[in-house]
């Protein structure tokens, strides 16, 4: 009995070696939260892969939570040169659609480097085809990754609401949980070329700038200049009370439905919105 | 008309003029794609954008008021009739046009929805109305979203102006059949209804065919191409020919009967830009809205107006608005009648069924079966009917059929046609790529072989279908809030 025992061990111990000869360390590339850094990431991480095969490399985007045992880890700083290789290639070799679905995915709250990664991988092989392939599971992620920021982008054009100080600047916060201020931005430069407004992401302290008749442009904002911006939600208007006038006419009493609304109009986006705010 | 109390504020004007618009369903801004630009205000997406949502949960998009609720008309079903005693006000243009400039670039709304009760008489109004409209494109240079409702019996150059200066027009049928017009809204009458509307529809396909487009809207999906669609070109031509029998939309066969309106004045008005640019015709197309339970009429008769609408004048969208009983009268339901959702919830899916899925309202609905079942949807129930051509291949199945299984849409179908050409499906993909396999589990195989053992028994697939969907009619129908009672809040106790 006990030497069937020792046996065993012995045996599994065999296994466990030879499955840790076999399993190279892994190599895990991680980079800061920004667009250009994750392709320039992706850029180094293949690098090393045409060497070691891809199996041994995996993309976290930081900050890493949990450090695993025998991995090492390679922090990657952004390479504009780098950048643009990978851009160029993506939209040369496989196809716009591919990299719009690469941008969205970027942008999205969740960490989704490693499956931009496979799905590049997949894409290299495949070409053109590879939106369209979606029995491939990592075509599908991507997918539902660029749908949820897409979804995240339109939401925020919704329900976006602008306090007009002195009826000549409009300032907007939100508080997204993509990074999708610049976006929305967009859609605003375009309904409002001729006004000036700014757009505040809160979470992410930083800010699109529209001068009128101009260029938008972003810029990070510093807590004292969070501060004073904070004040332009209480700024008087009486545009504020007309609009809550109307919001809380508009609805028919024997129709009420605070299910549908909360689907429609989600709580945690309804912070900044002037109708549900609570009154002083 | 009088107005008892002088000089109201804006305020309690937009209080009074949006409670007396607020049964008014449509307020959408889709239909439309149009960029901004330097010196003026405003674009228009086609997918439409709605900016809040009311306490019932239905959207809001546009600033939906009334120029007036004074009202020289008597509808029966209508709070702003002239028998009732409601706090009347009306709004100068100058006042619409800060509202809604202000409004919108704080991001509160996508445009303007501009109504009206009947002052004085209907040209008057469509002048007044115009007169803002104007006001607001040409001197505020407001370039977003405008729906503005046409009054039954207003002139045709007021119809074109109007037409000229909004995205969408609209005018509501109310009711549909002439017996239940007649009785229920007495100063209007089906022909001042239905003329306006082939005027506009036919002014809308003349202005499309001068800008190089097709006379016929756009519709999403390519669901023209679909052999059973109402909007395919060969459903649309055998319709043309046709005379319908009587007592409903079609028999006037308006379409070919009247003229579309003279737009070559319009440069005098001054409703073009300011530029050379030239505004097309309501781009976002025609609406109108039907009332759901005050008469008698069934479903089919309801589905066969809203295809015949389709179809003879290019709606862009029928919408349904449930009855909400204001009014006391003996040819009205009764006060305490509930407003039918279920029913309006059935109609719009019905709808849908026409717009994007290639069904026909006769395939869904017939004399013998004129109701919808209140517990499951109309697709799932035209599925059950038809069990001898289910359970399809998705693997190989036409786009047609497999957009016509329950639980699978327009986009999962598009998908499931672009991913089969690359790869076999799994249930597990199909799960991904959208389909609600509660539903479509019953009717599809996969790589030839069913998700589960199911017998293809028609009452069997029904319990099961009734099961999945009975939270869903529950919550439609049952929309009162329930709480946990606390001694502090319901009793005062503190």
């Amino acid at each position: 009995m006990i030497l069937a025992f020792r046996e065993y061990i012995i045996q599994h111990l065999c296994c466990v070696w030879m499955f840790y000869e076999k399993w190279d360390m892994m190599k895990i590339f991680t980079c800061k939260n920004r667009f250009e850094d994750m392709m320039t990431c992706i850029y180094d991480a293949w690098e090393y892969a045409l060497v070691y095969g891809h199996e041994n490399v995996s993309l976290i985007r930081e900050p890493v939570v949990q450090l695993s045992f025998m991995d090492e880890y390679i922090h990657i700083e952004p390479d504009a040169d780098k950048v643009k290789k990978v851009v160029r290639s993506i939209i040369k070799s496989i196809s716009y659609e591919a990299y719009m679905d690469v941008y969205y995915a970027a942008l999205s709250a969740d960490d989704t480097l490693d499956d931009i990664y496979r799905f590049l991988n997949v894409g290299f092989r495949m070409g053109p085809a590879l939106t369209r392939m979606l029995t491939e599971p990592v075509v599908i992620r991507m997918m539902e990754h660029r749908r949820k920021v897409g979804n995240e982008i339109h939401y925020w054009r919704e329900f976006t609401r602008f306090n007009a100080i002195e009826n000549k600047v409009y300032v907007a916060h939100i508080e997204p949980k993509c990074d999708v201020i610049y976006m929305v931005a967009g859609h605003f430069a375009d309904r409002m070329t001729s006004e000036h407004f700014m757009i505040i992401d809160e979470n992410r302290k930083y800010a699109v700038m529209h001068p009128a008749d101009g260029e938008m442009y972003l810029t990070d904002l510093s807590d004292s200049e969070m501060n004073v911006l904070k004040k332009t939600e209480e700024y008087a208007d009486e545009y504020r009370v007309l609009w809550d006038v109307f919001f809380h006419t508009i609805g028919i009493r024997q129709r009420e439905n605070a299910k549908c609304q909360r689907n429609m109009f989600p709580v945690w986006m309804r912070k900044h919105a002037v109708e549900f705010m609570e009154k002083k | 008309m009088f107005e008892l109390q002088k000089g109201l504020s804006v305020q309690e004007k937009l209080h009074i003029l949006a409670d007396a618009a607020k049964y008014d369903v449509a307020c959408t801004s889709s239909g439309v794609d149009r960029k901004g630009g330097k010196g003026m205000l405003g674009n228009a997406r086609a997918c439409g954008i709605c900016h809040s949502f009311a306490a019932d949960g239905r959207c809001i998009s546009l600033l939906k008021i009334l120029m007036t609720n004074h009202c020289v008309y008597d509808c029966k079903y209508c709070i702003n009739r002239v028998s009732n005693d409601v706090q009347r006000a009306a709004f100068t243009p100058e006042e619409i046009c800060e509202l809604t400039v202000e409004f919108y670039k704080r991001n509160y709304i996508e445009g303007l929805f501009l109504s009206s009760g009947v002052l004085r008489n209907p040209t008057y109004t469509m002048e007044k109305m115009c007169e803002t409209l104007a006001l607001l494109r040409n001197q505020y240079h407001f370039n977003g979203y405008i729906h503005v409702k046409t009054i039954p019996g207003a002139s045709d150059e007021l119809l074109a102006k109007a037409g000229c200066l909004a995205d969408r027009i609209s005018i509501n049928l109310e009711l549909p059949t002439e017996e239940s017009l007649k009785e229920l809204a007495p100063n209007k009458s089906f022909q001042t209804i239905i003329n306006p509307m082939a005027k506009v529809s036919n002014t809308i396909a003349e202005n499309r065919i001068a800008l190089g487009k097709n006379a016929h809207m756009e519709r999403s999906f390519g669901n023209r191409y679909l052999r059973g669609s109402i909007f395919n070109d060969e459903n649309m031509k055998s319709l043309e020919g046709k005379k319908e029998n009587t007592g409903m939309i079609g028999q006037t066969d308006a379409r070919s009967g009247l003229k579309a309106l003279d737009l070559t004045n319009d440069r005098e008005l001054g409703i073009y830009g300011a530029s050379d640019h030239i505004r097309p015709f309501a781009p976002a197309g025609q609406s109108t809205q039907m009332i759901i339970g005050a008469s008698g009429e069934s479903d089919y008769t309801l589905l066969q107006t809203t295809q015949r609408l389709y179809q003879s004048f290019d709606l862009k969208r029928v919408f349904y608005s449930a009855y909400i009983p204001i009014n006391e009268d003996s040819a009205l339901p009764s006060l305490d009648t509930a407003p039918p959702l279920l029913r309006e919830h059935r109609l719009y899916q019905a709808d849908w069924l026409l717009r994007f899925y290639g069904f026909q309202a006769d395939e869904l609905l017939s004399e013998e079966k004129p109701d919808f079942n209140v517990q499951i949807d109309p697709k799932c129930d035209w599925a059950l009917r038809h069990l001898d051509i289910f359970p399809i291949e998705v693997q190989t199945a036409s786009y047609d059929m497999i957009l016509r299984v329950p639980g699978i849409g327009p986009r999962s179908a598009k998908r499931i046609m672009q991913a089969r050409r690359y790869g076999s499906l799994s249930y597990e993909g199909l799960k991904k790529m959208g389909v609600v396999l509660k539903r479509a589990h019953y009717f599809i195989t996969c790589g030839g072989h069913m998700m589960f053992k199911t017998p293809i028994e028609e009452k069997y697939i029904m319990r099961q279908l009734i099961g999945a969907h009975s939270k869903e009619n529950w919550q439609i129908t049952h929309t009162e809030q329930y709480h946990q009672m606390s001694l502090f809040d319901d009793f005062g106790v503190s």
